[in-house]
Parts: C-alpha cells; sequence; structure tokens
C-alpha cells in the first residue's frame, strides 16, 4: 500500500479491524483524511466489522445503568419535556389511566352483580327457612320414631282393642298405651265419616271425665292412625271412638263407635 | 432491548436521535432500552469487568445525549457506531490507553449492511454473524478474536501466537475477505 488508494480492498476491513501498525496505518490514514471514496469504503467497512460484536453471548446491562444514566441526565441538561421515569412506573402509570377508563362500566356492572346477589341470596334464605322447616320435621318424625319404640318396648306398656257398638258404622281399632310417659297409639279400621262429622278418640280415665287425644275422619282411606300424648301418670279405664262434628268437642257428645276397656 | 413503550418501538433512531437533540429523556431512554444489551455484551467480552463495562455502558449513551446534534442518521448507523465506540473504548481500558475524546462522531463513520432498529433484525443477524464465524479456519478465527476482542495489530498477533507476520496477515486477510462475502445484505450464512 502506498500514499494512494489502498491497492485491495479488504485493506478497509483490516483497517477497521485495527491490525495495522506502524508504517502501514499512517499511510492509511494519510490517504484517507483526504479521500472521501476511500471514507465512505472505510465506513462500510467498520459497520461489518462492528458486526463481530454481535458474536458474543447476550449479557443484560446491568439493572442500575439506566438509572444512573437518566440521573445523571437530569442533573446536567434543561428539559423540554417530561422527566424520564422507569418503565416500570411508566408501565404502572399506564394501567392504573387504563382503569380509571374502565371504572364506570365496571362499577356498573358490580352494583347489578350486587343486586342479582342480593335477590338470590333472598332465594337462598327462604330455601334455607323451607329446608329448616323439613329438617325439624324429620326431626319430629325421628323423636316420634324413638318415643314409639320406647313405647312398644317397655314393659308398662298396654295393648287394648276397641270393638264396634251395635248399630253402629263397622269398624276395629287397637290402641297402645303407656300410663308412665303419656303416649298413646291408635290404629283403626273405620268408614269415612260425613262431611260434617269427625271421629274423636278417648281416653277414659280411672276417674274423672275423658281426656280427648285426636280427632280423624278418613275420606279416601279407611285405615287411621294417631299418635297423641297425654298428660302422663293417667291411668286409663278404657278407650272409646265417638262420632262428633267436624273438627270434635271438648267432651263426648255423639254416639260411641268403638270401645275398648283397659284389663 | 427491554422496556420500550409501543410508540418508542416504532420509532426509528432518527426520530429518537431528533428526539434527543430537542431534550427529550424518554427518546435517550428507548436507545438505551433498544441497544444497551448489544453494547454491554461486547463490552464485557472485551473487558470481563462488570464495574468497567456498566462505566463506558453509561459514558457511552452520556456522550450520545451531549452530542445528539453532531450525528447525521443520513451519513450512517446509529447501533454501528455505538458498537465502534463501545469496542474503541474497551480495547483502549483494557490496554490502558488514554480514552478516546468522546467527540468520535465525525471520525467514526459507521455504515451497518442491515438495520438493526428491531430486536427482530438484531436476532437474524446475529444468527449470520455467529455462523460466519463459525466457518471460518480455526487459524483464521483465532486470528480475527485475537484483534477484534484483544485489539492486538497484525504483529502483536504474531508475537502472541509465535506464528511468522506474514502468516498472520494472510489468515487475517483471507478471514475479512470471507466476512465481507458473508455479510453483504444480500448473502446467505
Amino acid at each position: 500500500m502506498t500514499s494512494g488508494h489502498p491497492t485491495r480492498p479488504e485493506d478497509f476491513d483490516l483497517y477497521a479491524l485495527g491490525v495495522f501498525d506502524g508504517d502501514e496505518k499512517a499511510a492509511f490514514e494519510a490517504h484517507l483524511a483526504s479521500c472521501a471514496s476511500c471514507q465512505a469504503q472505510l465506513a462500510e467497512a467498520n459497520g461489518r466489522m462492528a458486526l463481530l460484536a454481535l458474536s458474543v453471548p447476550a449479557m443484560p446491562p446491568a439493572p442500575g445503568v439506566k438509572e444512573r444514566l437518566m440521573r445523571q441526565v437530569a442533573a446536567t441538561s434543561p428539559r423540554t419535556s417530561g422527566p424520564w421515569v422507569p418503565a416500570e412506573v411508566e408501565r404502572a402509570e399506564g394501567v392504573f389511566a387504563r382503569w380509571w377508563g374502565l371504572l364506570l362500566p365496571v362499577a356498573s356492572a358490580f352494583a347489578l352483580a350486587t343486586l342479582l346477589l342480593w335477590l338470590h341470596n333472598d332465594q337462598l334464605e327462604r330455601r334455607i327457612a323451607e329446608l329448616h322447616g323439613t329438617v325439624n320435621e324429620q326431626q319430629g318424625k325421628l323423636s316420634q320414631a324413638r318415643d314409639l319404640a320406647d313405647l312398644m318396648s317397655a314393659r308398662d306398656t298396654v295393648v287394648v282393642s276397641l270393638a264396634m257398638q251395635k248399630n253402629q258404622p263397622e269398624g276395629t281399632a287397637r290402641v297402645i298405651y303407656n300410663s308412665r310417659r303419656g303416649l298413646l297409639v291408635y290404629n283403626g279400621h273405620l268408614p269415612p265419616a260425613a262431611a260434617d262429622k269427625s271421629y274423636q278418640l278417648w281416653l277414659v280415665p280411672a276417674s274423672g271425665a275423658p281426656i280427648s287425644a285426636g280427632v280423624f275422619n278418613p275420606v279416601t282411606d279407611d285405615t287411621n292412625s294417631i299418635v297423641a300424648k297425654v298428660p302422663p301418670g293417667t291411668a286409663a279405664k278404657a278407650f272409646a271412638v265417638t262420632l262428633e262434628p267436624a273438627g270434635g268437642k271438648p267432651a263426648p257428645t255423639g254416639p260411641m263407635i268403638l270401645v275398648g276397656p283397659v284389663s | 432491548m427491554t422496556g420500550e413503550t409501543g410508540t418508542e418501538l416504532r420509532a426509528s433512531d432518527a426520530t429518537l436521535i431528533a428526539r434527543i437533540v430537542e431534550r427529550d429523556e424518554s427518546a435517550l431512554a428507548a436507545l438505551y432500552d433498544r441497544y444497551a444489551g448489544m453494547l454491554s455484551s461486547v463490552l464485557n467480552r472485551i473487558l470481563r469487568d462488570a464495574q468497567a463495562t456498566e462505566e463506558i455502558l453509561q459514558d457511552i449513551f452520556y456522550q450520545l445525549w451531549r452530542t445528539a446534534a453532531r450525528f447525521d442518521p443520513a451519513r450512517g448507523s446509529l447501533p454501528g457506531w455505538l458498537l465502534v465506540i463501545a469496542r474503541n473504548r474497551a480495547i483502549s481500558r483494557l490496554r490502558r490507553h488514554n480514552p478516546a475524546s468522546g467527540e468520535e462522531f465525525l471520525e467514526n463513520t459507521v455504515v451497518l449492511p442491515t438495520n438493526l432498529e428491531s430486536n427482530i433484525a438484531q436476532q437474524q443477524l446475529i444468527g449470520k454473524v455467529k455462523s460466519a464465524l463459525d466457518n471460518l479456519p480455526i487459524e483464521q478465527r483465532a486470528a480475527i478474536e485475537l484483534a477484534y476482542f484483544e485489539g492486538l495489530t497484525h504483529s502483536e498477533i504474531a508475537a502472541r501466537t509465535g506464528d511468522p507476520l506474514g502468516t498472520v496477515k494472510t489468515r487475517l486477510r483471507s478471514a475479512v475477505e470471507t466476512l465481507k462475502r458473508n455479510f453483504q445484505p444480500s448473502s446467505k450464512p
């Protein structure tokens, strides 16, 4: 290479790479200073050699460098625009602004959802109340079943057969009674009574007035069962069924249909 | 390249430079996000010193902030200039030379064979460069790396490797010829 144009095109790349030294380097630079064409070729060679930087493994910059740079810039230069803010803050502000834009429809949707939830909650409360009623009913039946089991197994429980009376509807019945527990079960067969009439079961105590143990009127089924409680300790002399006005009476007034003495 | 907003991602280097001239700090931040990773990688490869890498990285972008008005995007590529300056600063630090004056815009016009403004373009070019280097004979590649990453001249490489100076020159000349062919815009790796 002389002080004229480089004789070989790769000289520009070798100079850009920085491998020239001594006279070789001096001669190249002496020509370059006054040759626009060679300056343009060197600019391209600089670009090609710069690409060698891309062959190294990627390494992200240390996180603090950008903040120090921007602090340095802010401390030494007047601004004509807003200050730089870290990307995290910028993103957070952008997200906040977008949320404000969505706030009204979101609030409206929230209010509607609240109303629907309130209505649904009201329905649920009613349903819960119904279920409570069902549970109480089932608990009552369970308690009654336990009482009946106790009644049937108790040694002092008596069974009384009630017999049909002359000139009265045909029928039979049985009463299971435990005076200690004040509990009785009636099970019988009687024809349906007139619409304005009811059958009424009576406990006839050893002393005193008959005690009502329940009112019934089989309309579609002539089988009737009654579980009734009477004052514990009531000694029974007999049980009887009378035909009374619909709904029954405090004391027997109608004809006696079935009677059974306690033996 | 991380942290650029959608608007900054679409802005060209020339646009961002113009905004820096107008003292728009967010434009400098956007260019930092675009190219700091690339510069940090090469600085660390040359220096193998995290603190020195951080100092030079900050200095380069601060210089960009101060002298942006003198940069003419029509004359050269910003990432090309950044890479040349980064390498020069790192080699100077490595060899304990006086650092560059910091006013290298006019002295280091750099034209890249492709546009590096998008992350996709950077990734594509990285693959192309690595492939080109991998395909060089090992002696040529070693000579190129001694020159580029350690800043050694012909005679210094010969002294380091013990190879004749003429052999070193031939290897480097062949290597840059091959790289020039591979780095042409239309060439395939």
